[in-house]
């Protein structure tokens, strides 16, 4: 996020028309709508998925106008309304709705907030009529009074005191839309007005300002950060599916996981996958040692003491869980015997697992490598990309002209989809159970290996003038195969997931 | 170590000395090294309660974001309690983990701790195996206890039963401390302790 502070504070000022058409049009035109841009015209194979890419700059305007519109309508303070939108996962309808049927107390209190509507509880605190002393329960010091400050609930601390506070969150906890207050039990939370009035260190301004805007994206079920590192461009679609999108650093991704575009693992095939091959080894998927996943919202959690209740560090989830067995934590106290159950469950199967381990291992180790072997080669794609950029220029110096040399680039594209295909073929495969579908699958991937395998040697040979119009037919029929190959490849796997031919088993 | 937890700790030291909690309560508290991150706690076991007579000596860490983060704090003196780990002295209390708030001292800390001795809470159970017992055969959880606190913290009240059966497992080259864990969790029962210690 750049610089401007104030752009929390941006909403007071009028001029909304021209900030609402900004976003929509200027970018559905730039970059166009799903399947226009570059890269993403490799997966023209796939229906038509509308989205835009935004930058942080153009999300604050998004959620600023989110603020804004609700504004327009309910007639409370702009810092309560974002706390109640932020509680509303950012669904303006729902918000509405509650606002103007249910109950309004119980609404403001429900999000945390104190109703706009109730005169603000003046503090009662025992203040020295003679001094105009106040002592501070965090720092313990005596301090006039216009050190103090607080929020709607009436608590009061010192301004340094807050400001540290609010730093903690911010920095150690990463707490943003959702810090409280500091007294004992208070859930009232801090508006974001007083937060950016209390911190000092612009550091942390910036931070808290970030994770404002990353609870807004990841609150939004239409929006996903670009999983590039350091990249901060997000994906806006109409609606939320497993489909490929494409940022504005070309990376193209699964909006519906963040993965790099996977067809045709799904996503949760992929996402057991992508962890059982970050574990160091195969055993340690069963000793889990010192992190684990939040049952409900999979954020990675570590184990910080002895205590076995867990509470998920998550701003959105806080689940309550049991360490030993994952399950929520709520029944323990009554039926913890299903906790004890659950771990002879676990041990026995942790026995198995010994026993299978060796089995498994092989087969774990065939498909990560072929895996990995593609990954690796995928890596390379710039270098290939480049040294065939030599080649056509090259080329174009003996009497081609650009458009007869563009089928060298058109194969490297083609080469880099089949390689990425390939890639996640190995990941699903890792999981299918044998049938006769899956026999076919084999099939097509072993054909579409070999093929991209030639394919590739082809474009490394070096490419001379002499041998040029022949090599040209050679590649544009290899490249032609291929690419029928893996649609074909695709459409199979398709099918089955239409027909459900597709068994799944935990090897 | 920033200035307020160091600011801090120094006046919640003088808080509880300067308390007629020491006198009335029987809790203390000072300092195990220089830098103010490592303090040592002693509460005494609360009357009507197995603990009754015990001192428990307890593991306080202060972290740096103190008090803006609760203290760490674990039982050194083992003990025989549903929400307090008899294997580390790791204790379940919401104050030391979601519920902290800054405006909560050690003397708080050490407080409610002695209540938790007071009141256990079964419902929300650390050690499951004591939780198991506290629920399904109070009194033998009130004996198992009451000889911890004997046996680890002091206590007045021994149990000749429990102390022979010690011995025995004793006599087949077991520690005491590792007699005393097999055979509370296996509600004494001799068989039952000697193949889970030799299994
Ligand atoms: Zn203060
Ligand atoms: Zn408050
Ligand atoms: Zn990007
Ligand atoms: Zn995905
Ligand atoms: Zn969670
Ligand atoms: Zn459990």
């Amino acid at each position: 996020m750049d610089s401007e502070e104030e752009y929390i504070y941006e909403s007071d000022s009028g001029n909304e028309s021209s900030e609402n058409d900004g976003i929509g049009l200027e970018f559905d035109s730039d970059e166009g709508v799903g399947g226009a841009g570059g890269a993403i015209g490799k997966y023209k194979d796939l229906d038509e998925y509308p989205f835009e890419v935004l930058s942080t700059e153009e999300i604050t305007k998004h959620m600023i106008d989110c603020i804004k519109e609700v504004n327009n309508v309910v007639n409370i303070p702009i810092t309560t309304t974002r706390i109640l939108l932020n509680h509303f996962r950012w669904d303006k309808e729902k918000l509405m709705e509650r606002f103007y049927d249910g109950d309004q107390e119980s609404l403001f209190h429900e999000a945390h907030v104190i109703s706009p509507y109730k005169t603000p509880k003046q503090q009662t605190k025992d203040v020295s009529k003679s001094t105009g002393m106040e002592e501070c329960d965090i720092c313990l010091l005596k301090m006039p009074s216009a050190m103090m400050t607080g929020i709607e609930c009436g608590h009061r601390f010192c301004t340094s005191c807050w400001t540290d506070y609010l730093t903690t969150k911010i920095m150690d906890e990463g707490m943003g839309q959702t810090i409280s207050c500091a007294a004992h039990g208070c859930v009232i939370l801090v508006d974001d007005q007083t937060v950016m009035k209390l911190l000092k260190d612009s550091k942390v301004k910036l931070k808290y300002q970030h994770l404002i805007t990353k609870s807004f994206v990841e609150c939004n079920r239409l929006l996903r950060w670009c999983p590039y590192p350091d990249c901060s461009y997000i994906v806006k679609v109409q609606y939320p599916d497993a489909r490929p999108v494409i940022c504005r650093c070309r990376n193209v991704f699964c909006f519906s996981c963040g993965e790099n575009w996977h067809d045709p693992v799904k996503c949760n095939l992929l996402r057991r996958w992508i962890k059982k091959c970050d574990d160091d080894s195969e055993t340690s998927n069963w000793i889990a040692a010192n992190t684990k996943e939040c049952p409900k919202c999979k954020v990675t959690i570590e184990k910080d003491g002895g205590c076995n209740h867990m509470v998920c560090k998550s701003l959105s989830c806080k689940a309550d869980f049991c360490w030993v067995c994952l399950g929520p934590w709520e029944p323990h106290g009554s039926s913890w015997y299903s906790c004890n159950r659950y771990d002879e469950f676990e041990a026995k199967q942790a026995r198995d697992a010994q026993e299978k381990s060796r089995a498994s291992l092989q087969r774990y180790l065939f498909y990560c490598n072929r895996y990995m072997n593609h990954m690796q080669s995928l890596k390379f794609e710039h270098k290939l990309y480049a040294s065939v950029k030599e080649k056509m220029e090259e080329m174009q110096q003996h009497n081609m002209s650009w458009i007869e040399v563009q089928f060298l680039k058109k194969a490297v594209d083609i080469l880099c989809e089949c390689r990425q295909t390939l890639m996640y073929t190995y990941v699903f495969a890792y999981y299918l159970r044998k049938n006769n579908q899956s026999v076919i699958f084999e099939d097509n991937q072993r054909d579409l290996e070999t093929a991209t395998e030639t394919l590739s040697e082809y474009l490394e040979r070096d490419i001379t003038q002499e041998n040029l119009a022949d090599i040209k037919q050679k590649v544009q029929d290899k490249y032609r195969y291929c690419d029928q190959r893996r649609r074909k490849l695709l459409e199979h796997v398709h099918e089955g997931y239409d027909k459900d031919w597709w068994d799944y088993s935990d090897p | 170590m920033a200035d307020i937890a160091v600011q801090r700790i120094k006046k919640e030291l003088k808080e509880v000395i300067e308390s007629d909690e020491i006198q009335r309560c029987n809790i203390f508290v000072e300092l195990a090294d220089d830098d103010y991150q490592d303090l040592r706690g002693k509460i005494a076991g609360p009357s009507d309660t197995p603990y009754e007579g015990g001192t428990f000596h307890l593991e306080i860490k202060i972290p740096k974001s103190y008090p803006f983060k609760p203290p760490k704090v674990k039982f050194l003196t083992r003990i025989w309690h549903p929400n307090i780990s008899s294997a580390t002295g790791a204790i379940c209390l919401d104050i030391l983990q979601d519920e902290w708030a800054a405006s909560m001292t050690l003397r708080t800390v050490l407080l409610s701790l002695q209540a938790l001795l007071a009141a256990a809470e079964p419902d929300d159970p650390q050690d499951e195996m004591v939780a198991r017992q506290y629920r399904n055969n109070y009194p033998l959880f009130f004996k198992t206890a009451q000889y911890w606190t004997y046996f680890h913290a002091g206590g007045e009240n021994s149990n000749s039963e429990f102390t022979e059966k010690v011995q025995s497992l004793k006599d087949m080259g077991v520690s005491d401390t590792r007699a005393l864990i097999a055979l509370s969790s296996c509600n004494w029962e001799m068989l039952q302790a000697v193949e889970e210690i030799f299994s």
